[in-house]
């Protein structure tokens, strides 16, 4: 009993890590480009958190790299209209599905939950509203401008 | 076993299972045939729906919706200024199916397929 204690204390622990750094979402919306009209944006970001801090992996779309789920980071990714996939990978493979249109705006959440080993980072769809009230205060972790 | 331990086991178990079900789809495209009149409509009482893969989804009375057009199996409804998603092993963008009052499945956008509820749930608009 012990030591599953101390396993459970030592995961909690490796799973902590540091923030993202970066000019914060308010900060950034001045500078931030509209949204080309043939094309629709996709918000990827993480809340800031401890649990599962450690754990950050890259956020692919379609394919492609795009970034990284870091706690309390966001960026960006301006795509073509039609159906998206994006997903992150750590002991398993976590994808959310979804279509995009024209000049539309979707937000997805990266978030930390418990797993078989080493926890996952879950990738979900989240509406404007709720998104908008979360980004506020995140940090801007896309390509420098 | 402390409660905070046998509940973090417990979730690692359920997490465990409910990883392992995908949300069954139809293997053939389906075709939306889109309908011009798209006002949006309002659920007039929450609706529980236990998914085929395990997990929960609660449509809230007073979401929005709005008819975007037809599948084969009933019209689709889609959230307005919102999004609705059911989960599996992955998280698919949906919206709802609904055959003569009844909601019956799901239609996934990103994959223009159909996902069946795998019941019949009176779903009330207004």
């Amino acid at each position: 009993m012990k030591l599953l204690k101390f396993a459970v204390i030592g995961a909690v622990i490796a799973l902590t890590g540091c923030a993202a750094s970066g000019p914060k979402f308010s900060a950034m919306q001045a500078s931030t480009p509209a949204v080309n009209a043939d094309q629709g944006r996709v918000y990827f970001y993480r809340k800031d958190s401890m649990f599962g801090a450690a754990l950050q992996p890259a956020v692919v779309m379609d394919g492609a790299e795009v970034g990284k789920s870091q706690p309390g980071g966001y960026f960006y990714v301006d795509a073509a209209s039609g159906s998206h996939e994006a997903s992150t990978s750590t002991e398993a493979t976590n994808k959310v599905s979804f279509v995009l249109e024209k000049g539309e705006v979707k937000y997805v959440r990266t978030a930390p939950s418990i797993g078989l080993l080493v926890g996952r980072v879950v990738p979900e769809l989240v509406n404007a509203d709720e998104a908008n009230k979360e980004l506020n205060d995140l940090s801007y972790t896309g390509k420098a401008k | 076993m402390p409660i905070l331990l046998r509940n973090l086991l417990k979730s690692i178990f359920l997490s465990a299972v409910l990883c392992a079900c995908a949300v069954q789809q139809t293997a053939t495209l389906i075709s939306l045939v889109p309908v011009e009149d798209s006002a949006a409509v309002t659920l007039s009482s929450p609706l529980e729906l236990q998914l085929r893969t395990g997990y929960h989804r609660t449509l809230k009375q007073g979401s929005s919706w709005t008819r975007i057009g037809s599948v084969p199996q009933g019209d689709v409804y889609k959230p307005y200024r919102d999004v609705f998603t059911i989960e599996g092993a992955h998280v698919h963008e949906a919206y709802l199916v609904v055959d003569k009052g009844m909601l019956v499945g799901f239609y996934l956008p990103a994959e223009r397929g159909y996902a069946d509820l795998g019941q019949r749930k009176p779903i009330f608009f207004q």
